[in-house]
């Protein structure tokens, strides 16, 4: 069996999809906010409180319903929170995503520990293992599908939440582009002046862009530590809110480009992961996904920059031959 | 506004912004107390609040607790590095958050050198600090020069270079550098002439680093307000159109400030190692990073301001572990405390209605003062 | 049969916080059906009365009545249901949106509820845009489409709204000729189906042409009504650019002596596809002052932000003492002697939240005299700042005082100060005096024929007549990106002259142009 032989096996394709869709939901946030001309930094922090409200819910409801639901609606209650800070209070909308970023980092753990000690008595000694099969986000067979060989195995058998966050990149092109609300969305964000002087709400609709960016946010984080990992540890999410934010800017701001990029980033995560199982150095391979990151935005930007340069050529050409 | 009135602006501006922070804390000291009844409640709340403002200076008999207010001093000097690198970065506007893997790459390269590289005497200290600064703001070049040259958002670019620095360290840490004698993952110790001296040999790790640290308060100070290099950055902050138009050079400018930033919190991180420990054990990122950009929001970008700055938070910082071990409030409510503070020193909106009144106030005031110097002005003539 | 009124204000009066009395007491009526020309120069206040009539400002005092009913237009949202629309200067558009999408923003129709229904936006677009004659293409999304078209879009916007009464805000500035006449056909059928035109511009020529009557407004009065067919065109220009006030400033002949900066042949189609520079030369001498006038956008600004590399010519040269400065840093080129006193001092001026102090050194910060080794001489710094501010007039508390906290006169001292005591060889002043107080206006035009007269080359670029004509040793004026006309000696000029070239009713040869090139 050859290196690729072993590398690119059904499963190793399975477990792109695995990884790249809490990315994908954050990268959706990030699609929608940027639409509206809103730079949500705030998404780790937001899928860290997700996270964690997700999974203890699902703990103490015993369903997995439950924790998805609070875990979403904490994503919403956390970004409208910084819209009013963002909008209303005139902060930076960067320094209102650091502190957020702060509170999901530090501010969770001490959330964790105070609400399971209220609730359990003594705090719990740990919340990784939270989430028992039982209360996992179910997973799916697609009739059909399952039965092909190779493509079943890749696409059959993900959570709900992997399928969700695929079939959102297209809901939220429908949203953007054959909604009433996608249509506003993008005027906001490309004209503000021309969306007021017809009426549309430019506070009202930022609003919405961010809470629905916090709602990703909150499926991401939902899916972490209630699909992902079998509950909730301290800096789980890991800047996957921030790679969403590379995804967001690489793919163009559009849905399914966006896409492509957090697939990008999922595949070189799953290669990472897959490499370490080879028997190579874990530290080595963890950093991958984040140097992609970083690549990614430079290739990106070399790109705009040629077809920028392009333009001005031509019309400098023009204009040289108009004068002679 | 005049000078005196927009001094005391900021300063009810902070105040208010403390209290409700506090606020924000003593309702979740209250939510998290472990007693039933609303009447023990309160009164566990106003003793854990006791323990988080207090203790970290007097003894419950009230004389002054001098390990405490030491341990304090000690913590200032990590932040009062990344303080520092987030106002030199900030002021040029640009969001590098860098400190924190900088922070952490300095320790590690000045642990290294403490290590393996024979020199000799108090020299070596000196030396391992500086190339772990060098590393840095060598480390720096890649963020802000893929910023100046191709637009790259500065802030993605360093928030993922702190991952990349923390596995690189982990990976060198486990695979080549570990002392396998040891049960915990950790270096060879450092060689016995890397250490700073303490200042003060109470174990509070108070060491001459603190003094460094008020040094460099002072040459950044300098440097920002009293070099044509700091000067730039400021004015690129302010207005990087002006900047420009004057003939500055923007985009090095950009890229020393994030270089510089860089330098600091690696020397941050080189005198937190050699000061408080004997081997390097750092496997994540330490946290200073961020508490240092709270600290320079706090100090309004200003380097003069940092130590208070970091005072405050290294004084609630040990408030809150005091707290912890006292009343069984978990010590990471600082990480709320800090964030509430935080939004509101930036909310720019924050009190505007009193800002408002204040420069409504200082225009009459000035309106009267040039009438009545007409009026004096026109009796002469 | 009485006439029928569609827009009578009566008695406006505004007042701006800062104190500036944009309009004073203007009556303004329009009757039904007509195209009604509003003229004046820059700043006559033409745009602060349009803003007033479409609810973005309100008045200070004064009366504003809709076919016949008072009315209190307190937003655009208020002014459109009242049937007033507005195109604006600048486009209020979405440029990645398609035309009909654009159209129905705001108002969108949408099916089963949910989605936009595209088919009857592209449908409305249609009607409407064929109704009154408009060809626009509604699938075409804006950022692809001419700038003519936009222009439509953006009349079919206010039409779908139920506008009768609709301002155009110097729609044919950004036009080319074959769609201003196209747009004319457009207006006039209109006008046949019963809609009220209001037509701000300053273009003599177009006003001739399709408007009955006209409003003249200068220095926020109002000279009168008009029907077009009963007044020449220079009856109009005397009208519209006459001077309330001339402010005398005292100066001897010019000698002029070397060529300082040298323009050749700057050709510039900006980013919507309009000729802003054609052909453009030009020399400017050592002691002269050589003005530059022109109604504003006929390529004044494109040509100031190439001496100073904020923009880049398609074509052309630029040197100053036979040096290069096109397309090199700003640093290079104040290296060279070249000073800028830009239009918007808020943008470029000065670093606002900064001190005085700060702003006065911030072309010379490294500068050896006030530095120490790797420190500031504060006190070289300070004497220097002292010394600006006491021989430029500003009136602060101090110099540590935030810049921004100064009148607009005293900020414009501040900048003014720093760029003229830099030792400058060329001093570019854009707009100098624009919008500050009558003081620090003569205080500046003193101190440019001072720094002329003593051996400095200096460019002024100005809207204000006034400042240009009575300042400038030579004259330059601009017409559609082109020089229409070259005075050597400003002596004889009148404003009758001045205003035929600036409006484009007069054109002067190829030869008589070329002597502004001094080789």
């Amino acid at each position: 069996m050859t290196l690729l032989e072993m590398i690119f096996t059904p499963d190793f394709f399975f477990s792109i999809l695995r990884i790249t869709a809490p990315i994908l939901f954050a990268t959706l946030g990030a699609v929608v906010a940027e639409k509206a001309g809103v730079t949500n930094i705030g998404l780790d922090g937001i899928m860290m409180m997700s996270a964690l409200f997700g999974s203890l819910s699902a703990y103490w409801s015993g369903s997995w319903f439950v924790g998805l639901l609070v875990a979403v609606i904490v994503g919403i209650l956390e970004a409208l929170l910084m819209g009013v800070f963002a909008f209303n209070l005139k902060t930076d909308i960067i320094l209102v995503g650091i502190a957020v970023n702060m509170v999901g980092s530090g501010g969770t753990l001490f959330l964790v520990k105070v609400i399971t000690n209220m609730t359990e008595g003594t705090a719990l000694a740990s919340t990784t293992s939270l989430i028992t099969k039982a209360l996992q986000i179910p997973t799916v067979n697609i009739p059909i599908i399952q039965d092909i060989p190779v493509v079943g195995q890749i696409l059959s058998g993900h959570s709900i939440l992997t399928y969700l966050a695929f079939i959102l990149v297209f809901l939220v092109w429908v949203l953007l582009y054959k909604t009433p609300l996608g249509l506003n969305i993008r005027s906001v964000g490309e004209n503000p002046n021309a969306a007021a002087s017809v009426g549309v709400s430019v506070l009202k609709i930022r609003y919405i862009a961010i809470a629905f960016s916090g709602a990703m946010a909150g499926f991401g984080g939902a899916f972490m530590s209630m699909y992902y990992a079998m509950g909730w540890s301290l800096d789980m999410v890991a800047g996957r809110g921030f790679i969403a934010l590379a995804a967001q800017a690489m793919g163009a701001g559009e849905p399914f480009g966006s896409m492509l990029s957090a697939l990008v980033f999922g595949f070189a995560q799953a290669l990472g992961i897959k490499i370490s199982a080879l028997g190579v150095d874990s530290n080595l391979v963890s950093p991958i996904p984040y140097i992609v990151t970083i690549l990614g935005l430079v290739v990106f930007a070399l790109v705009t920059r040629a077809r920028i340069k392009r333009a001005r050529a031509a019309k400098a050409a023009q204009a040289a031959a108009e004068a002679k | 506004m005049n000078k005196k009135r927009s001094m005391m602006f900021s300063l009810v501006r902070g105040l208010m912004a403390i209290l409700i922070a506090l606020g924000v804390a003593a309702l979740l000291i209250f939510i998290s107390a472990e007693a039933t009844n609303i009447g023990d409640r309160f009164v566990q709340t106003f003793g854990a609040l006791r323990q988080l403002l207090i203790s970290p200076i007097l003894r419950n008999n009230g004389s002054v607790n001098v390990k405490n207010v030491t341990d304090v001093l000690a913590a200032m000097i990590p932040i009062l590095f990344t303080g520092l690198a987030t106002c030199v970065m900030f002021s040029a506007n640009q969001f590098n958050m860098g400190a924190e893997g900088g922070i952490m790459l300095g320790a590690f390269v000045t642990a290294l050198v403490a290590i393996y590289v024979p020199i000799p005497g108090g020299l070596l200290p000196i030396v391992a600090i500086l190339i772990g600064a060098a590393a840095v703001g060598v480390m720096m070049l890649i963020p802000s020069i893929l910023k100046v040259k191709m637009g790259v958002s500065e802030m993605v670019c360093s928030l993922m270079m702190n991952y990349v620095v923390m596995y690189f360290i982990k990976y060198t840490l486990n695979t080549q550098l570990a002392d396998k004698s040891r049960g915990q993952i950790m270096t060879f110790p450092f060689q016995e002439n890397a250490a700073i001296p303490q200042l003060i040999d109470n174990g509070s790790k108070l060491s001459w680093g603190f003094v460094v640290g008020i040094v460099f308060v002072i040459l950044t100070a300098l440097f920002m307000y009293r070099t044509r290099w700091g000067y730039a950055i400021r004015m690129i902050g302010i207005n990087q159109d002006f900047a420009k138009y004057s003939g500055m050079k923007v985009g090095g400018i950009i890229i020393l400030a994030q270089v510089l930033g860089g330098v600091l919190a690696g020397m941050g991180g080189g005198i937190e190692m050699l000061g408080r420990y004997s081997t390097y054990a750092w496997s994540s990122l330490p946290g200073y990073g961020w508490t240092g950009i709270t600290v320079a929001i706090l100090a309004g970008n200003n380097p003069a301001f940092v130590p208070l700055a970091a005072f405050f938070m290294a004084y609630l910082n040990k408030g809150c572990n005091l707290m912890s071990t006292y009343s069984g409030v978990p010590a990471q409510l600082i990480d709320i405390i800090q964030a509430v503070i935080f939004l509101f020193f930036a909310a720019e909106q924050f009190l505007s209605g009193y800002r408002q009144k204040l420069v409504v106030k200082s225009a009459q005031e000035e309106l009267q003062r040039q009438a009545e110097q007409a009026a004096a002005e026109g009796s002469v003539k | 049969m009485a006439v029928e009124y569609a827009v009578q204000m009566k008695g406006i009066t505004k007042v701006y916080p800062n104190g500036v009395a944009a309009s004073r007491g203007v009556d303004f009526e329009v009757r039904k059906g007509e195209i009604h020309a509003l003229m004046g120069e820059n700043g006559a206040g033409k745009s602060t009365l349009m803003k007033m009539l479409f609810g973005m400002e309100q008045p200070t005092s004064g009366e504003i009545w809709v076919n016949g009913e008072k009315v209190v237009l307190s937003s655009p949202t208020v002014a459109i249901s009242k049937g007033v629309g507005m195109v604006h200067q600048h486009f209020m558009l979405v440029p990645s949106l398609t035309v009909a999408e654009n159209m129905v923003l705001g108002m969108v129709p949408t099916k089963s509820g949910m989605f936009i229904d595209k088919k009857k936006a592209v449908e409305l677009t249609r009607e409407y845009s064929e109704k009154f004659n408009l060809y626009v293409d509604p699938d075409a999304r804006v950022v692809d489409i001419p700038v003519g078209m936009k222009q439509k879009v953006e009349i079919l916007k206010a039409l779908v709204r139920g506008a009768k009464i609709l301002i155009l805000d110097e729609p044919t500035a950004v036009l080319t000729t074959q769609e201003t006449t196209e747009l004319f056909k457009e207006l006039i059928n209109l006008k046949n189906q019963g809609y009220t035109i209001i037509f701000i511009s300053h273009k003599l020529n177009e006003i001739m042409q399709i408007t009955d009557r006209m409003t003249i407004l200068r220095g926020g009065k109002s000279m009168g009504v008009h029907n077009t067919a009963d007044v020449d065109p220079e009856t109009i220009s005397r009208l519209m650019v006459g001077r309330d006030v001339v402010l005398k400033v005292e100066k001897e002949p010019a000698k002029p002596t070397d060529v300082v900066l040298r323009v050749r042949d700057l050709e510039y189609t900006n980013e919507w596809g309009k000729k802003m520079l054609d052909n453009f030369s030009m020399d400017l001498r050592k002691g002269e002052i050589l003005g530059i006038a022109g109604v504003e956008g006929n390529g004044q600004k494109e040509l100031v932000d190439m001496l100073f590399n904020f923009n880049v010519p398609d074509y052309g040269t630029i040197t100053v003492n036979g040096e290069n400065i096109l397309g090199i840093p700003q640093r290079r080129i104040r290296e060279k002697g070249v000073s800028l006193v830009p239009e918007d001092r808020m943008i470029y001026g000065i670093a606002g939240t900064a001190s005085i102090e700060e702003n006065m050194i911030s072309d010379r910060a490294g500068a050896r005299e006030l530095n120490n080794g790797p420190l500031f001489n504060m006190k070289a710094i300070h004497n220097l700042s002292e010394e600006l501010i006491r021989d430029y007039k500003v009136l602060c508390k101090s110099g540590a005082q935030q810049v921004k906290m100064l009148s607009g006169g005293n900020i414009q001292k501040v900048v003014v100060a720093r760029e003229f005591s830099n030792n400058p060889k060329l001093i570019i002043a854009d707009q100098p005096t624009r919008g500050i107080d009558v003081g620090a206006t003569e205080f500046i035009r003193k101190k440019l024929v001072e720094l002329s007269r003593s051996g400095i080359a200096v460019l002024l670029v100005s809207a204000d007549l006034n400042e240009v004509m009575e300042l400038s040793d030579s004259l330059i004026v601009m017409y559609g990106g082109k020089i229409a006309a070259y005075f050597e000696d400003t002596k004889d000029l009148n404003d009758e002259i001045m205003g035929e070239y600036m409006l484009g009713l007069k054109q002067q040869t190829a030869e008589e142009i070329g002597r502004v090139c001094h080789e």
